[in-house]
């Protein structure tokens, strides 16, 4: 091993290889899916998103949500369905549409890929952005006072303005109002759904297993 | 003025009385001290600022209200800060300073163009502060550890090309023929690089893979950032250390070449063991977790030879400043590996995945392997650099031991703090916020843990500007102070 170029033609080898089968050959072979068209659930699958979902998107990824929130739901392990996180296995289909796609690796809140399910409201989110203690006290999310305006009612109150509990009002004659940015992150929260079934997702464990058998069986 | 004559004769000494026999060496390290302290002082202050930001990190974990009206210092911006300058910033720099110094001993001949690289180096050094500005100022992209926004990645690119080729034509350059096994790694760690960076650019931001794939192209690129240029840095390191501060040649060395290989193998694809359940097809994942139980091979040599090379001269290990962080990082290598090949396997992701372990087995490798043998490498090139001694035994006592209590307790808080919220999280319905609440002693722990890990930080910062800043003594402007010891490295080979 005394010379350079060995070194180099060996480490280009094996890194070709690990290129070629870790990354290039699974998104050649299930990396190019398209959309479906299933007219019983409602046309397109993924469902697009709008306009004022996908600013949230992007406020979504500008505040590292995603350093604690993942979505993805897992039937094969842990609790996910039990949790009501969801109702089958996420699947590559269910993420076509997004660039980036905000998938996540941790998790010290819950899961988003069925928020919108969950909490439809977003009224909830708004509050919850404001100060999270207000519905989930206890937690550690912390507050996105920035996102909202507090100022004082000149006239008539805003119809936007938070409705706040007890202690997180301000004080008389003021009222939160929520920014643009806190209204488009509380849509992208209530867009967060996956209420529709693809034919390849698995909805339990169980069902996992049963196709595995028909695979293995057919295989035979 | 004192202050500027001293930083002046820390760049360019002039000795009165050399030894002889330190001709060679100290023509190496003229020709690449200007690089050479501009990446140590670079590490001891990103150094400095990582630590800063991991603990803001993790102090807002239990105590979400602090600092929290700043939008720039929200826990998602802080976070990815945290190990960006961790990584691109410390280790890479500390890492960079150990293998040029390297390069330069063991190709045994002064090297040139130590300009250049100080330019590329400063260019990388200014890109990874633009990238932080960037992700305060909410550029950053959805990616782990690639957080930067995409205007940085060419600048990165172009600063790492500068520091490979530099690399590339100092080890073309050398005197000796044959090679170590330190240089292999270097060698390695640059072209490694090189391909992952470039290749997760190009799959993530420029030609993006198709959703869900992104996860896989990232959840690779990290593992191979530990793998193929962090830990290569650090063997490297090791290799050299172990005879220059024992005296005696590394055990086993023969095998190095096993090790050498199979590690790069294997490595190359265990990082997408992670990536179990998820929305990807489950072949690739068992690839992964082939790739990670892999490791064992080259982790059991490499222990083997390290820590018999140590204990074998164990008394010799608390004489010297290097050893002792060597001795340390060489243990927690072993124990990181056994969590990284254990807890990849499906059982025990089936218990820990998308808990906080995963974070802490990587802070434990991070700061306690990588970290602690790049700071005892610093503390070999620095005397004998400068013609100094180091200037208070007191301080790099109290920084050792600061890093190790620090590291105990962020071990303790996330790793097995990580196993419990994967009991809780992923073994029962039990509600999230009772998960969170009873991680709290956990989270607290860990900001304890970086709250010494900060205390070594600050205390290597002073060390390394008081011996910049401080004047030679006339024993060390007469006397070469350094003893140089035997070339073992070639004998064993």
């Amino acid at each position: 091993m005394n010379r350079g170029p060995f070194i180099f033609l060996g480490m280009f080898a094996i890194l070709a290889v690990s290129w070629t089968v870790v990354l290039y050959k699974p998104t050649q072979q299930t990396g190019r899916l398209a959309a479906v068209y299933d007219e019983a659930q409602g046309g397109v699958l993924p469902r697009g998103t709008n306009g004022a979902a996908e600013q949230g998107k992007a406020l979504y990824q500008e505040l590292g949500c995603i350093a604690c929130h993942t979505q993805q739901v897992r039937v094969a392990s842990g609790f996910d369905l039990e949790r009501g996180w969801g109702s089958r296995q996420s699947v590559a289909r269910d993420y076509i549409d997004q660039t980036p796609a905000l998938v996540g690796n941790t998790r010290l809140g819950p899961d988003l890929t069925n928020v919108g399910l969950r909490r439809p409201d977003a009224d909830w989110h708004l509050a919850h952005f404001y100060n999270p203690q207000i519905a989930s006290k206890g937690s550690n999310m912390p507050a996105f006072p920035y996102l909202f305006e507090t100022r004082e009612i000149v006239g008539e109150p805003s119809a936007r303005a938070l409705k706040l509990p007890g202690t997180f009002a301000p004080k008389d004659g003021f009222e939160v109002v929520p920014t643009r940015k806190a209204e488009a992150l509380a849509a992208y929260m209530t867009s967060l759904k996956v209420d529709y079934d693809l034919a390849e997702a698995p909805k339990s464990k169980d069902a996992m297993a049963e196709e595995l058998a028909v695979a293995l069986e057919s295989a035979k | 003025m004192n202050l500027i004559s001293n930083i002046c004769s820390s760049l360019c000494s002039s000795l009165e009385g050399d030894a002889k026999n330190r001709e060679t060496p100290r023509a190496i390290d003229e020709s690449i001290r200007l690089p050479l302290l501009a990446l140590i002082k670079s590490a001891a202050i990103w150094m400095l600022i990582a630590t800063v930001f991991g603990l803001i990190a993790s102090i807002k974990l239990h105590t979400p209200s602090f600092l929290n009206d700043c939008p720039v210092l929200t826990y998602g911006k802080v976070e990815p800060i945290f190990w960006n300058t961790l990584i691109l910033g410390w280790l890479f720099n500390s890492g960079l300073a150990c293998a040029v110094f390297l390069l330069g001993r063991l190709g045994g001949r002064p090297l040139g163009q130590g300009i250049f690289l100080t330019i590329a180096v400063s260019l990388w050094n200014t890109a990874v502060v633009a990238g932080v500005i960037g992700i305060m100022m909410g550029g950053q992209l959805p990616f782990k550890w690639l957080e930067f926004p995409p205007y940085i990645a060419p600048i990165l690119f172009v600063a790492f090309l500068a520091i490979g080729v530099w690399c590339a034509m100092a080890f073309r350059d050398r005197a000796n023929r044959s090679t170590y096994a330190s240089q292999w790694w270097i060698l390695a760690a640059i072209f490694s690089f090189a391909w992952i960076y470039s290749a997760a650019q190009i799959m993530l931001v420029c030609a993006p893979a198709q959703g869900a794939f992104q996860a896989l192209v990232n959840s690779w690129y990290v593992e191979n950032v530990f793998g193929l240029l962090i830990a290569p840095l650090t063997f490297a390191t090791i290799y050299y250390l172990i005879p220059k501060t024992l005296g005696e040649a590394v055990v086993g060395y023969r095998y190095s070449g096993v090790a050498f290989w199979t590690w790069i193998f294997f490595a190359s694809f265990a990082g997408v063991a992670k990536m179990a359940h998820g929305p990807i097809p489950a072949w690739v994942v068992s690839l992964g977790v082939i790739g990670s139980f892999g490791l064992l091979l080259p982790t059991t040599t490499l222990s083997i030879q390290f820590l018999s090379s140590l204990l074998s001269r164990f008394s010799k290990i608390w004489d010297t400043v290097s050893a002792r962080y060597l001795l340390v990082g060489c243990v927690v290598f072993t124990i990181v590996m056994l969590f990284k090949i254990f807890g990849s396997l499906r059982g025990s992701l089936d218990v820990v995945q998308f808990s906080i372990f995963d974070s802490g087995v990587t802070q434990l490798a991070l700061f306690g392997f990588a970290g602690l043998v790049f700071t005892g490498g610093a503390y070999f090139i620095l005397p004998r650099l400068l013609n100094k001694q180091l200037p208070s035994t007191t301080l790099i006592d109290l920084q050792f031991w600061a890093q190790v209590m620090g590291l105990v307790l962020i071990s303790i808080g996330l790793i097995s703090g990580g196993i419990h919220q994967g009991e809780l999280m992923n073994g029962s319905t039990t509600d999230m916020l009772v998960v969170v609440n009873t991680m709290r002693a956990s989270f607290f722990l860990t900001s304890m843990g970086l709250s010494f890990l900060l205390v070594g930080a600050v205390a290597y910062n002073v060390t390394f500007f008081w011996m910049i800043l401080s004047g030679r003594t006339e024993e060390e402007t007469s006397t070469a102070l350094i003893e140089e010891s035997p070339e073992l490295e070639y004998t064993a080979s």
